[in-house]
């Protein structure tokens, strides 16, 4: 009967035992070099599926695979942790590149060649994005994309509205469009992230692009450098719907979308989702005016997408083989058209309809990164900024912007401070 | 006798070795694993340094740490009392002799299919517009405005869901229970009068009480453990006041760069739960006993 | 407080209620098949446009939800990842209930049946990485893996319904058997198992449920590798900048069809329960 008893054991043992050789197949190469993308946007799956099969067919000697999954981030950090790196991944440019740079993931493609081309305001915003200055190029930016407002341009041909250009022009816009019995803007403030936008693009004239290093390097406190933004973002709240926290992204997506408010503070990035609910909807955009000075006025834009190489690709030839592919001025304008996004490739593009307002902006270069690029994502700085606007405390926001900031940015700031102690403080 | 006691006792360990084996594995491994990052400042890739017992001090003194735990054990306690009543009761419906047991059967169960998206975009739906509306038809003044976005009441909102997709599990382990009730009990008990509560209390009820303790148990480890309902109804708002334990784990832990720190708040966690769940079921089987 | 009453006929007071309560199910179930029918252009956001029927009837959404889903494949994957598991746990784990359940008076055992029932509790964040690396290194990133986890999961639930049904099923049973000079594993297999059999139903409703519906742990283990379950190719429909309610719609109701048979079939043998069979 020990006989029987054994069975059981020889179930599991042949259950791990068959399990290498089930394993495995696949991965046949043909001879050909593989080049295996992962891209963060989901939303662009179907554009890379068309740029994967384009590449494919006039390339004989690299096979490339472009993956598109969603919660890329956790599948690249999945795949991080067991050694098993990408040759190139699509992120934006945001705390989770800063993050890559620092843990070393990614390798310097200063020496490609195609980083000529690119717009300098953005190389710019990606050098600023290292936690501590790192030598060397480590992505590729590929397109951006632009907050402000967007607004209902049928609507305001019929009115006659004018585009704002100063804080107090807008909230006089604002004024005359309530008058009017119609709602100035829509919020979807139940969605936290949608909470950043108008903090962004106000930011960006309000307070210094560097806040948070300063912050880092002790030299300021966001008490002072956000007091004037927080004031006046409370200001645009009475403008919006009666409870915006009931709204999520979608819902005010096709409220704007069906014409029940004149203006919608968001980023491009939201033109397909209204397009979707009202494809026949004529909007453009301008860049949001916070300050008096008309001069003072700065576009919101980063890097929305852009390549990086890992240390671990075994080809680099062929990477970049694939990076001058993405590069031609035809695959990034079909990106541009299908994503209403900017370029940051330098050359003569043609922007989405939608980004009218904010052309002479691109034109000219005047651009400022985002500020929540520099927050890391668990502060979550979202939701203390829902939490604000639905109570309304300026002043322990700040506080507690303050102290939430040296404790989840310990480490960063220790880092920097050594980093300045090396270094001196030249910068 | 001994013989067989033997053969019987061996039998069982030859059983048990390969499967807990299996079971330290893929379970307990790991957990020592991922434990191990708790005492690191490791963002979850790259290098990372030893930072002894700092995240476990830090957890402590953390305000959002302290509210989430406030408000998963809040939610855990209300919505296994809700649940456990409503399936109980239903499941003695579903087990009466009703026409359509099938077709009852199969419906109540729909809910637990859905899939979160589903879910938290209906009731996103129904909060938001739904409910608002009727309440303007019926003049209800507390219900004009969402629920959800309300920080004092969204927990209700994240309540109901979780009650909904919930109740058809419990209830199908309830009929499972009920089944073992044996037709005789119940002939026995209608001789002696017993019928309607009493019956319920006095016969049926202590025969399904090992049923109870399960339901007890998974309840309120399934809702201590909350985080499917909260990422598609609130994603933690409105104004943090729905982070669930779970859903900061992940959110910071994982999507965010805190992985070292997360790891230590879920190392904490789960010694939270077990503590809470093995004391439910020693309570449980000491009832058993005295029945 | 609504008590049956054993005594023939059927009860027109629970008919009542159940119907009364069939209302919070089919409400949320209307309105997911109309969305799924409908055109994003048809989604309002007052009452009578969420509640209004679509303009037209069209099977486009459906036949779009499977081109993008690559419904056929990632459904063969779904089946095989669920219906291996759903067979390996009612194997593994009624055996280890039984043997769990029946040794309740030794330490070791009980010590046993607690440390596989705490596995319940443990957070799965805390697991990921770990795990991601260990499946990595044992070349189980793929679904090979991820049914040996499955089956590890949920094994402490099972374990514990498994375990708590045997508590009415008489030891009689088995000594009887053993008196015929059968082993202890035969008697399992050819008594104990079959005896089972509602409580293997329900262990295999509430196994196949979670594992066609879980995202996680398909993500990260398969993650990298061009095979899809159902859930993770729904995920293709949303993302934080936009998501398509109605495509993403039309594919929940497909891929509900298959664990809805599933469920039918099993509650059957729910109902032909145990006190029929051995049990007096």
């Amino acid at each position: 009967m020990k006989r029987k008893g054994f069975r059981s054991l020889a179930l599991t043992a042949c259950m791990t035992a068959m399990v290498p050789f089930v394993w495995g197949c696949g991965d046949s190469t043909d001879g050909k070099i593989e080049v295996e993308i992962v891209q963060y946007k989901p939303e662009a799956a179907n554009y890379f599926k068309t740029v994967e099969d384009a590449f494919n067919a006039t390339h004989d000697d690299i096979h490339l695979t472009i993956s598109s999954p969603n919660d890329a981030m956790a599948i690249l950090k999945t795949r991080f942790i067991r050694e098993d790196y990408p040759d190139i991944i699509g992120i934006g440019g945001d705390i989770n590149y800063s993050y890559f740079v620092d843990a070393d993931i990614l390798a310097d493609i200063s020496g490609y060649e195609g980083m000529k081309d690119v717009n300098e305001g953005y190389l710019e915003i990606a050098e600023a994005l290292e936690l501590v200055p790192v030598d060397g190029t480590y992505i590729l930016p590929y397109a951006a994309n632009a907050a402000g407002v967007l607004y209902n341009r049928e609507m305001f041909e019929q009115h006659g509205w004018q585009i704002p250009e100063t804080w107090d022009e807008l909230t006089a816009l604002c004024d005359e469009i309530a008058a009017e019995g119609i709602l100035p803007f829509y919020f979807g403030f139940k969605d936290t992230w949608t909470c950043l936008a108008p903090w962004n693009a106000m930011a960006v004239e309000l307070a210094p692009s560097d806040t948070t290093k300063q912050v880092n390097k002790g030299l300021t406190t966001f008490t002072d450098e956000y007091g004037e933004l927080a004031e006046k973002y409370m200001a645009l709240l009475p403008y919006g719907p009666d409870d915006p926290f009931a709204y999520n992204y979608n819902d005010a997506c096709t409220a704007f979308a069906r014409g029940e408010s004149a203006m919608y503070p968001i980023g491009s990035y939201a033109a397909p989702q209204i397009l979707s609910g009202n494809p026949d909807l004529k909007m453009d955009s301008f860049v949001m005016p916070a300050s008096d000075g008309k001069e003072d006025r700065t576009l919101n834009s980063g890097i929305d997408l852009g390549f990086c190489v890992t240390k671990d690709c075994k080809n680099k030839e062929a990477a970049y083989e694939v990076l001058n592919f993405l590069y031609e001025d035809d695959t990034l304008q079909k990106y541009i058209d299908a994503q209403t996004s900017v370029p940051c490739k330098k050359g003569s593009f043609t922007l989405p309809v939608i980004l009218d307002g904010m052309t002479e902006f691109i034109a000219s270069g005047n651009m400022t990164d985002y500020q929540d690029h520099y927050y890391p994502s668990e502060m979550s700085v979202d939701a203390l900024l829902q939490t604000f606007l639905i109570e309304k405390d300026r002043d322990a926001f700040l506080k507690n912007f303050d102290t939430s900031w040296q404790r989840y940015n310990r480490d960063i700031i220790r880092m920097v401070q050594e980093y300045e102690a090396a270094h001196g403080s030249a910068q | 006798m001994t013989k067989h006691e033997n053969e019987r006792k061996r039998t069982f360990l030859l059983i048990t070795i390969p499967i807990l084996a299996l079971f330290i594995c893929f379970n307990t491994i790991p957990l020592i694993r991922g434990a191990m990052y708790s005492f690191t400042n490791s963002r979850g890739f790259g290098s990372h340094d030893w930072v002894g017992l700092r995240n476990y001090i830090d957890l402590f003194s953390d305000t959002r740490v302290g509210k989430s735990y406030l408000f998963t054990i809040k939610l855990a306690l209300v919505t296994t009392i809700v649940v456990n009543v409503l399936s109980l009761i239903l499941a003695l419906g579903l087990n009466s002799k009703i026409r359509a047991k099938g077709f009852f059967r199969g419906a109540y169960f729909l809910p637990n299919i859905l899939g979160a998206l589903v879910v938290g975009y209906i009731f996103n739906y129904f909060f938001t517009y739904i409910v608002p509306a009727l309440a303007d038809m019926t003049g209800m003044e507390g219900l004009r405005s969402s629920i959800l976005s309300s920080p004092s009441k969204a927990w209700i909102g994240v309540m109901i869901v979780c009650a909904w997709q919930a109740i058809a599990m419990n209830t199908i382990i309830y009929i499972s229970g009920l089944q073992t009730v044996p037709e005789d009990v119940y002939e026995a008990g209608g001789l002696d009068g017993a019928t309607g509560w009493k019956q319920f209390k006095h016969l049926t009820f202590p025969l399904i009480i090992p049923f109870f303790s399960i339901n007890m148990v998974l309840c309120v480890k399934n809702f201590l453990m909350v985080f499917d309902q909260i990422i598609a109804l609130t994603k933690g708002g409105p104004a943090q006041s729905t982070e669930s334990i779970s859903y900061l784990i992940y959110n910071n832990g994982m999507s965010g760069g805190q992985f070292g720190f997360q790891s230590a708040n879920a190392v904490v966690f789960f010694i939270v739960i077990v503590v809470i769940s093995v004391a439910q079921m020693k309570f449980s089987s000491s009832k058993e006993e005295q029945l | 407080m609504k008590q049956t009453s054993t005594v023939g006929k059927s009860n027109k007071t629970v008919m009542v209620l159940l119907i009364l309560g069939l209302s919070t199910i089919i409400f949320p179930l209307y309105m997911t098949v109309v969305i799924a029918f409908k055109q994003p252009s048809e989604m309002t956001n007052s009452i009578s446009g969420i509640l209004s029927l679509p303009k037209v009837w069209s099977l486009q959404n459906f036949r779009e939800a499977m081109e993008v889903t690559d419904f056929w494949n990632s459904l063969k994957n779904s089946l095989l990842i669920s219906g291996l598991t759903v067979g390996l746990s009612i194997l593994i784990h009624s055996l280890m209930g039984y043997t769990l359940g029946r040794n309740k008076s030794s330490k070791f055992y009980n010590f046993v049946y607690l440390f596989i029932v705490s596995g319940m509790f443990v957070p799965f964040a805390i697991l990921m990485m770990p795990l991601a690396k260990q499946t990595a290194e044992m070349g189980l990133a793929n679904w090979v893996g991820v049914i040996l986890l499955y089956v590890v999961f949920y094994m402490p639930m099972n374990i514990m319904l498994y375990s708590g049904y045997l508590t009415n099923i008489p030891l009689a049973l088995e000594e009887a058997a053993r008196v015929d000079g059968a082993s202890t594993w035969l008697t399992y297999w050819k008594i104990i198992f079959p005896i089972m059999k509602p409580m293997h139903a329900t262990v295999a409703v509430i196994t196949a449920l979670a594992v066609w519906n879980d995202v996680m742990t398909p993500l990260i283990i398969m993650a990298g590798s061009s095979e899809n379950t159902l859930p993770l190719a729904q995920l293709n429909f949303q993302s934080q900048f936009g998501t398509n309610y109605n495509l993403a719609f039309a594919s929940y109701l497909l891929s509900l069809i298959p664990i809805l048979v599933f469920y039918v079939i099993c509650q059957k043998q729910i109902l032909n329960g145990v006190v029929n069979g051995a049990v007096k």
